[in-house]
């Protein structure tokens, strides 16, 4: 409206009158469709709403999050039911396992965990892991306790390594049949499957050079042997048997209340029974 | 007359975050945060800030030189952009300063030196700072201090007494306020222990030539294996005194500690929480001139507040192990210099750190500066831990279903805690 009114006023001074920017404005039509110009009369608003999250240093102290209550940029909800809830602090995950400390290239991933801990931001528990000089923090497993002594190893032999819980291989590496979890995608990508609590990966298959995974929804990917995944479940296992048991425990986690008003479920509402959809394979034809 | 669908135009929720005048910005781009301006029609009606588009990647091919509009002095299109070498202002102006490169920097050098500082927390502890140190380690007080300790001669008229008095003043009634915070009590019970102590001067006129010093500034440097290590910074109260520590363990106890074995953490590196830095200096400075009149630390008071940062009892052992050893081994490189030796006089620094209510105990010896290798003599750490002086200092009493659980004042005081810390006290003077 600003906008409508300065540009009115602007053409008024001006000497020649433009006719169409004038009849435009006082019709109410958009200045886009009738082709004036409009202008910015105020800054731009300074949003640090992501700040918090720029930071390229991985660093193992918790940083102070931001909430954004399901809204976007423009200040509207975008996700309903998002807001409120107790305050987080962010601690940065390495989902890359294979990650080597500069300087120590050549040697191998050996690491103690120091302590296993609750984390606001997801429902798997993380472990604090050290090893050489320096610390980071990772999705813990089932059975992952302080004063483990865990491997991240990168090497696919001919024969299959006995897996250990809370070890990492690539699949290629992995006798079939283990239960994986923290898949990665692309070799060297991060872990992006299989992150949630209790949930595990079965390995499937190996096929020349790739491997099928099944997903803890059944579905089942094919992916590069020198894929990197964890092997075990992942920590927290009784997350899903856990009673909220009051309204505001979910607001605590943030959670607000649905919309209440009763709205007739379409063909998308209820139990679907279908087949599996077919393999979706992440290898490239030229790989 | 437009068959044009009327929309409404919404208004963008701008406003103004930023209050400066316009003669402090010399750009307009000052005042817009993003530092560029958004002039599609669409970010000017709906505040829409489109991601910016990555500038055109400019190849340098060897050889040939671009043609740029620097002689024209405006913009001409389809000539280079010139690329100017950097201004220099000729004189060091300290608004308009912009630090060199870590690679330029005079003291950079390419071997990386692990230091250890007053807020360094280190993962392994103990263990870690003997690795570092080369030493070992002694559970309890060396015979000598216990012997002090217990000997009726040494202490102070009324002595349990004047030290509850001590602990109520500063945890009960040094303020107005309900309870006064640690980083109140815990210096304040420090310092009126030390009073107390001080009082024995009367008999004891060797006592006399000691003198406290807070904010001094420690600086040792040390290779072990291939990597340099050093200890900086202002870390407490240092008490010190004309003559040196007499020396606690013999030539034999000495000689066999070089049969023990350093005990090693893998898989972490003993260089893990100390800070990395390619920019440093080799300083090896006691933090005090020459010809103070006061050469030798005695003791080391460090105070564990929980503000910078919070240590467990086992990092501030670490913490006190270190510093002690910083202490003893800037001390013998000013005796004997920098090459390392094995000491025929072996230089102890003790350390007393506290919480206001625990105390920690450790009394390092330093037997040898070859630090080099992981064989041979090595140093000797006493160390004492988490000793109460007493259990609660309650202002208001804690009180469970009617039932008083803790009384209010103070409850569960211990002797010995008090006569250790007055043994280390008088310790070469006695």
């Amino acid at each position: 409206m600003s906008v409508g009114l300065l540009s009115r006023a602007l053409s008024a001074l001006s000497v020649s009158r433009a006719v169409s920017p004038q009849i435009a404005s006082v019709s109410g039509v958009s200045a886009a469709l009738t082709g004036s110009r409009g202008f910015m009369t105020s800054a731009c608003v300074c949003q640090n709403r992501s700040l918090w999250k720029q930071r390229e240093k991985y660093t193992v102290r918790p940083i102070g999050m931001k909430k954004t209550g399901g809204r976007d940029y423009t200040g509207r909800i975008v996700t309903h039911g998002i807001g409120g809830g107790h305050k987080q602090r962010y601690r940065m995950i390495d989902f890359q396992r294979l990650r080597y400390e500069p300087g120590r290239e050549d040697q191998p991933i050996v690491e103690k965990v120091v302590e296993v801990r609750y984390d606001p931001c997801r429902s798997a528990d993380i472990a604090l892991v050290a090893g050489g000089s320096r610390k980071r923090w990772i999705i813990a497993t089932e059975t992952m306790e302080a004063g483990d002594v865990i491997r991240s190893s990168c090497t696919i032999g001919r024969m299959a390594v006995l897996a250990k819980e809370g070890d990492s291989h690539p699949l290629g590496a992995l006798p079939i049949g283990t239960l994986i979890n923290n898949l990665e995608l692309l070799p060297g990508k991060g872990a992006q499957y299989i992150r949630a609590a209790g949930t595990c990966g079965v390995l499937l298959r190996k096929v020349n050079g790739t491997a099928i995974v099944q997903l803890p929804s059944k579905h089942q990917i094919q992916v590069l042997e020198t894929c990197v995944a964890t092997v075990g479940r992942v920590s927290n296992v009784d997350h899903n048997k856990r009673i909220i048991g009051k309204a505001g425990r979910n607001r605590w986690l943030g959670i607000r209340p649905s919309s209440g008003l009763w709205q007739r479920k379409g063909g998308w509402a209820g139990r679907k029974i279908r087949r599996l959809p077919p393999i979706k394979s992440f290898v490239t034809p030229a790989q | 007359m437009f068959n044009a669908t009327v929309q409404r135009i919404r208004t963008p929720a701008f406003k103004i975050t930023k209050n400066c005048k316009s003669k402090d910005c010399h750009s307009v781009l000052y005042m817009i945060p993003h530092g560029r301006r958004f002039l599609s029609t669409s970010s000017c009606l709906y505040g829409k800030i489109l991601p910016r588009k990555k500038p055109r990647v400019v190849h340098e091919i060897a050889g040939l030189e671009p043609i740029t509009y620097a002689d024209r002095m405006h913009f001409v299109p389809g000539l280079a952009k010139p690329r100017f070498p950097p201004w220099d202002r000729g004189w060091k102006d300290p608004s308009h300063y912009t630090s060199p490169k870590l690679e330029d920097m005079p003291l950079h050098k390419d071997k990386p030196c692990y230091m250890f500082n007053q807020r360094t927390n280190v993962l392994e502890g103990v263990r870690q700072a003997l690795w570092l140190s080369k030493s070992v380690i002694i559970k309890g007080l060396p015979a000598q201090i216990l012997a002090l300790a217990e000997d009726p001669a040494n202490q102070i008229e009324n002595q349990d007494e004047r030290v509850q008095d001590a602990i109520k003043n500063s945890r009960l009634w040094d303020t107005t306020e309900p309870r006064p915070p640690r980083e109140r009590f815990c210096p304040s019970l420090l310092h009126r222990l030390l009073h107390l102590c001080d009082g024995l001067q009367v008999m004891r006129p060797e006592l006399a030539k000691r003198i406290l010093a807070e904010k001094y500034s420690l600086a040792a440097t040390w290779r072990r294996g291939e990597d340099v290590f050093q200890v900086r910074g202002q870390n407490g109260l240092l008490l010190n005194s004309m003559t040196p520590v007499p020396v606690l363990a013999g030539e034999e106890q000495i000689k066999s500690t070089a049969d023990q074995a350093l005990e090693t953490f893998y898989p972490i590196a003993p260089t893990i929480d100390l800070q990395r830095t390619h920019i440093y200096q080799e300083k090896n400075d006691t933090g005090f001139r020459e010809g103070y009149p006061y050469p030798h630390a005695h003791t080391l008071f460090l105070m564990e507040m929980g503000n910078t940062p919070k240590l467990f009892p086992e990092q501030l052992r670490a913490k006190m192990v270190m510093f002690a050893f910083g202490n003893a081994l800037a001390r013998a490189q000013a005796l004997y210099g920098k090459e390392p030796r094995v000491l025929e006089k072996p230089i102890v620094v003790q350390s007393v750190a506290t919480n206001g209510r625990l105390f920690q105990f450790v009394v390092f010896q330093l037997n040898t500066t070859d630090l080099q290798s992981d064989s041979g003599v090595k140093n000797l750490v006493w160390v004492d831990e988490d000793q109460p002086l007493y259990g609660f200092a309650k202002v208001w009493p804690f009180i469970k279903k009617k039932v008083v659980k803790v009384p209010a004042g103070l409850s569960g005081y211990q002797p010995n805690t008090f006569k250790k810390f007055l043994a280390l006290y008088l310790h070469g003077a006695a």
